[in-house]
C-alpha cells in the first residue's frame, strides 16, 4: 500500500491535497507536525536582553508551537474522512520531516510551499527537504498568509 | 537535537570552540598581517586601510563564510553547542569593558549619551508607531518593530515580543529585517567613519546612537580601531550602548502601555515589575569593572594587569565574533519582506544618517574624559 507523509502547516489547502490524493491511490495517510525549536539560534544575536527576556521569549515561542499543533492536528483531523495517524516531533522542521520520510519509507511527500511552520517562513523548507530524500514530493502551492495586515489571520486557504 | 546534561555539556562545546579558536588564531596570526602587508589598488594594506578588514570584520565574514558555504546552512551538531557560548563570550568581554571608564568619566559623558540615546530611542518609536500604523501593520507588529529599531535590535525584539502577544513568526521577518540593515551598516560605517575624518568619540557617539543591533556597535567599532583602551571607538561606543540596554525596560514599558491601551482586555502593566524582569543584569558586572577601576583596583593605565585583560578582551570579542558570523544565514535574511520591511528600513536609515549629521553638527572630536 503507497504511504504519503503530509507535513502539517496551517494551509487547509495542502491537507484537502493530502486527503484526496490517498483517497485515490487508496493510500495511508500520516500528517507530522513538527514543533520548532530552532528559536534558541535564530536569536543568537540577541547579546544583551535581560535577565528574564530571553528565558520569557523562548518559553512564549514554545508556547505558540504547542498552540498551533493542537490547532493544526485538530483541523486535519476534522477534514479527514479517514483513518489517519498525527505524529509529532520536535527539532529542526525540516530535519525533522526528512528524518520521519526515510525512517517510515514513504512514497510521497505532500506539503506546503512556501511552508509556513515556525521559522520555517525565513526557509526554504522544501528545498532542502528535497536534497536529502529520494521519495516524490506534491508541493501544493499557497498564497502568503496576510501575515502583517492589522486584522491578518495565519491560517492558510 | 537531544539537550545533553553535565559534563557532557561541557564536553560536546570543545569541538566547536575548539574550531572558532583555531580559526581566529589563524586570522590573527596569518591572515591579517598578510593583509596589512599587500599592495590592492596601489596602496599597501589598503584592505585593512580603507574596507577596514582587520581581524574583527574578518571574524565575521568567516562566520559567515562557514555557516551559508561550509555549513550549508545549518552549524553542523558536532560544533552547535560550541558556537552556542558565542553569547556567553561576548557579554563577559561587555562586562570587563567597563575596566575602560572611571566613575567620574561615566559622569561626564553619560550626560551626553543619555541625552542623545533617549532622543534617538524614543524619536524612532513614535516614528515606528506613526508610519507602521500608515502601512496597516499588525499593532504587535509594530510594538516588536519600534523595540528593534529603537533600542537594540534582536534584543529588545526579545524583551517586546510577549509583551504585546506578537507572533513569533511576525517577529522572525522582523529580526530579519533588523539583522540584514545592522549587518550592511556594520561592513560600510568605518569606510565612512574614515572619510569624513571621525575621531574615535565622533564615531562611537554615532554607531552607539545609529547601528540598530548592540553587537554590531561592538564590532563596527572595533573594525574602525581595533585596540581596546580607554579613548578608542569601542569605549565611547560602549557607553552608548550600555546606555541604551539601560533604557530597554523603559521601552517595553512605553510600548506595553501604548499596545493595551487600544485592546479591549487591558493587561495591568507594572513598570516595577518589567524592570525586574527585564534588566539586564549584565549592567552590575559592566559598572562593578568600572568602580574597580576607578579606585585603582585593577592596576595602574600600562600595568601589565590592564594590558593582559585587554589582549583577552580582544580574544574574546574575536571568538564571539567568529560564532555570531555563524549565526548569520544569508537565505533567512533574504526572507524579509512586506511592510517590516519597508518600515526598518526607513526607520533604520533615517536614524542612521540623522545620528551622523547630529554628530558631526553636535559632538567634538574629543572627549573630555
Amino acid at each position: 500500500m503507497m504511504k504519503i507523509l503530509l507535513a502539517l502547516d496551517p494551509s487547509t489547502q495542502t491537507m484537502d491535497e493530502a486527503i484526496k490524493i490517498a483517497t485515490d491511490k487508496q493510500a495511508s495517510l500520516t500528517a507530522l507536525f513538527v514543533l520548532d525549536t530552532t528559536w534558541n539560534d535564530y536569536t543568537a544575536h540577541d547579546w544583551l536582553s535581560g535577565s528574564g527576556s530571553r528565558a520569557d521569549f523562548l518559553e512564549y515561542a514554545r508556547d505558540h508551537e504547542f498552540v498551533s499543533e493542537t490547532e493544526c492536528a485538530a483541523t486535519f483531523r476534522k477534514r479527514c474522512p479517514f483513518q489517519c495517524e498525527v505524529k509529532s516531533a520536535t527539532g529542526r522542521v525540516s530535519d525533522e520531516i526528512t528524518r520521519e520520510l526515510i525512517e517510515g519509507e514513504y512514497d510521497l511527500l505532500v506539503m506546503s510551499h512556501p511552508f509556513r511552520r515556525g521559522l520555517e517562513v525565513v526557509r526554504d523548507t522544501a528545498g532542502k527537504i528535497l536534497k536529502d530524500i529520494t521519495c516524490s514530493v506534491y508541493l501544493v502551492q499557497t498564497n502568503p498568509p496576510a501575515l502583517f495586515s492589522r486584522n491578518g489571520s495565519a491560517s492558510l486557504p | 537535537m537531544e539537550e545533553k546534561q553535565g559534563m557532557a555539556k561541557v564536553l560536546a562545546i570543545i569541538p566547536g570552540l575548539a574550531f572558532m579558536i583555531l580559526t581566529l588564531f589563524v586570522l590573527r596570526t596569518y591572515v591579517e598581517p598578510w593583509m596589512e602587508n599587500v599592495v590592492v589598488m596601489g596602496q599597501k594594506g589598503w584592505l585593512v586601510k580603507v574596507l577596514s578588514l582587520n581581524y574583527i570584520l574578518l571574524s565575521i565574514l568567516t562566520g559567515m563564510f562557514y555557516r551559508n558555504v561550509i555549513f550549508g546552512g545549518k552549524i553542523p551538531d558536532w560544533a552547535a553547542e560550541g558556537f552556542r557560548t558565542t553569547r556567553l563570550f561576548i557579554k563577559s568581554g561587555v562586562i570587563m569593558l567597563g575596566s575602560l571608564y572611571t566613575i567620574q568619566g561615566l559622569l561626564k559623558v553619560g550626560g551626553i549619551a543619555i541625552t542623545l540615546i533617549f532622543s534617538f530611542v524614543f524619536g524612532t518609536i513614535l516614528f515606528v508607531i506613526w508610519f507602521g500604523g500608515r502601512n496597516k501593520m499588525d499593532r504587535s507588529l509594530i510594538g516588536v518593530m519600534a523595540a528593534s529599531c529603537g533600542v537594540c535590535g534582536v534584543s529588545a525584539a526579545v524583551a517586546t515580543t510577549p509583551a504585546v502577544r506578537a507572533k513569533p513568526a511576525d517577529v522572525a521577518l522582523a529580526i530579519a529585517t533588523i539583522l540584514g540593515f545592522g549587518i550592511f551598516t556594520m561592513f560600510i560605517s568605518p569606510a565612512i567613519g574614515h572619510l569624513l575624518h571621525l575621531s574615535d568619540y565622533q564615531f562611537g557617539a554615532w554607531v552607539g546612537t545609529g547601528i540598530l543591533n548592540s553587537g554590531q556597535v561592538l564590532a563596527t567599532c572595533l573594525a574602525y580601531n581595533p585596540d581596546i583602551a580607554p579613548g578608542t571607538a569601542v569605549a565611547y561606543g560602549e557607553i552608548w550602548n550600555v546606555v541604551r540596554v539601560i533604557s530597554i525596560p523603559f521601552v517595553v514599558f512605553f510600548i506595553t502601555l501604548w499596545y493595551w491601551r487600544s485592546e479591549a482586555q487591558a493587561e495591568h502593566i507594572s513598570l516595577v515589575k518589567i524592570i525586574k524582569e527585564k534588566f539586564p543584569l549584565f549592567i552590575f558586572g559592566f559598572l562593578g569593572m568600572t568602580a574597580l577601576s576607578s579606585f585603582g583596583m585593577l592596576g595602574a593605565e600600562g600595568s601589565e594587569t590592564i594590558h593582559l585583560m585587554r589582549q583577552v578582551m580582544s580574544w574574546i570579542f574575536g571568538l564571539g565574533l567568529v560564532g555570531q558570523g555563524a549565526y548569520i544565514d544569508i537565505r533567512e535574511l533574504k526572507a524579509a519582506g512586506g511592510a517590516p520591511l519597508k518600515v526598518g528600513l526607513a526607520a533604520g536609515a533615517i536614524k542612521y544618517v540623522l545620528a551622523l549629521v547630529v554628530v558631526l553638527l553636535f559632538v567634538a572630536k574629543e572627549a573630555n574624559f
